[in-house]
């Protein structure tokens, strides 16, 4: 539809649209690969003040694939594949609360070991799972979102489960 | 249905309830499922896309405002430079000075001239001159004044009003002097208004004016020296001063008599002598210092 309307997407509204609609995913996805302490908003941000600049040679059929594209190599020009290591915010205790302090204590220890599993994931495995597990989307989103096939999506997420279970009860 | 499949359809949420029950029936149901909902702990920061879509548009338009503030800056630059070269020669009012023991000659812009003597400076308006011919004068210049409108010399001490004519006007701290060389000048000064005819010479020395005749046909100063006909000591020592840039002190010595005489512009022993030995003074010379006394 917007192909026939527009040549790129220099228009202040179709970019504004465009803009809410990947944003929040390609936040994701940066977070999720390349963890939290490379500022992933900020990558979004001048992924798509890229975009903007360059919407001129920009189509929009193609400005998806550019600003995931841009928001990664902006990140790979940061990170040297170093370990990512999400961290967790595990909600606080209330000043009451029917657990008890034990059962507190071991689910802050199962969380260490959790994010010890994901740690060792591979990055397409990571990526493919959190956007699955965290953020509810669904096999065929994921697929289209990373440019691959439904089944390397299912195969990916269905790897990191059973590697996080191993490893888990490894620990 | 296989235990691989079953976990891959929960995954992507696509169970109906029959397959639900298998699931929950495996064996590693209960670590699966604490897995998947621990996850949750590992949830990106929010994101909020309103704020963020607001700090990308500001940062747009920042960028935009700068694309066209580069070139308008610079017009702006250009405009600006133009327009002080403009100021500079027509707006503002020009000013000639001389200093000590230096004289210099001007034309104006109706080719009126004006020499100023040592230490004096004039100030005009060239853009005002068609409407206003008016010169601000501090010290001693000589006016030659084209045939025109009325002309103003505005000093200090009064104004003078000529019409075309040739004449000086003198505003030193000791001594306010006109002199008419040729056609008529009218002196406004101290409240009264004198006309002056060729060769008549007005002057206030120490709150006495006075009205005398002189037959030279210009300043003598023109000429490079300085001539005086029964004036103050201290007059003439207050333009040798200014003639030759330097200070001289009177050593017991009646500044208030009077001295008839003229010394010259381009030789301070000549002009030293000229200026002493009619009074029978002695002088002598340090740096910058000269020092008279008698003998």
């Amino acid at each position: 539809m917007s192909k026939s309307l527009h040549k790129n997407i220099c228009d202040k509204v179709l970019f504004s649209n465009f803009f809410k609609k990947h944003s929040e995913d390609l936040h994701s996805f940066l977070y999720y690969k390349f963890g939290n302490h490379l500022n992933p908003k900020d990558k979004v941000q001048e992924a798509f003040i890229k975009v903007w600049e360059n919407c001129k040679n920009i189509s929009p059929d193609k400005a998806k694939n550019y600003v995931f594209t841009v928001g990664n190599n902006l990140m790979l020009n940061e990170v040297k594949h170093q370990k990512v290591v999400l961290k967790f915010q595990q909600e606080k205790p209330t000043s009451h609360t029917n657990e008890s302090p034990e059962f507190l204590l071991e689910e802050h220890e199962y969380s260490l070991k959790l994010q010890k599993a994901i740690s060792n994931l591979t990055e397409a495995q990571r990526v493919a799972f959190l956007l699955n597990r965290i953020e509810g989307k669904k096999h065929k989103e994921i697929a289209q979102l990373l440019n691959i096939s439904t089944k390397a999506v299912e195969k990916r997420i269905y790897g990191a489960l059973r590697k996080l279970k191993e490893e888990i009860k490894e620990l | 249905m296989k235990r691989e499949e079953l976990i891959k359809k929960w995954l992507d949420n696509e169970l109906d309830s029959k397959e639900l029950e298998l699931f929950k029936n495996l064996d590693d149901y209960e670590d699966l499922l604490r897995i998947s909902n621990s996850m949750r702990y590992f949830k990106a920061d929010s994101y909020d896309t309103h704020v963020e879509f607001e700090k990308i548009e500001k940062i747009i338009e920042v960028k935009q405002k700068r694309n066209w503030f580069k070139p308008l800056s610079s017009i702006a630059a250009v405009l600006l430079v133009i327009f002080g070269v403009y100021y500079s020669f027509s707006i503002q009012e020009t000013e000639v000075s001389t200093l000590a023991s230096q004289k210099q000659t001007l034309e104006l812009p109706d080719h009126s001239s004006v020499s100023l003597n040592a230490l004096s400076s004039l100030t005009y308006d060239a853009d005002e001159w068609d409407i206003n011919r008016e010169v601000e004068l501090k010290g001693e210049a000589f006016f030659k004044v084209e045939k025109g409108a009325t002309f103003h010399v505005k000093t200090a001490s009064g104004l003078v009003t000529v019409v075309g004519t040739e004449f000086i006007v003198k505003d030193r701290e000791e001594l306010f002097e006109v002199i008419c060389y040729e056609g008529s000048v009218r002196v406004n000064h101290n409240g009264s208004s004198i006309l002056l005819k060729e060769g008549d010479r007005y002057t206030y020395i120490n709150g006495t004016s006075g009205q005398t005749k002189t037959t030279q046909e210009n300043p003598s100063w023109i000429n490079n020296t300085s001539t005086f006909k029964s004036m103050p000591y201290s007059v003439v020592i207050a333009e040798f001063e200014r003639q030759y840039g330097i200070a001289i002190h009177l050593e017991e010595i009646d500044a208030k008599q009077l001295y008839t005489g003229s010394f010259i512009h381009d030789n301070m022993d000549i002009a030293l002598k000229s200026i002493t030995l009619p009074l029978n003074l002695k002088f002598s010379r340090t740096n910058r210092m000269i020092t008279l006394k008698s003998e």
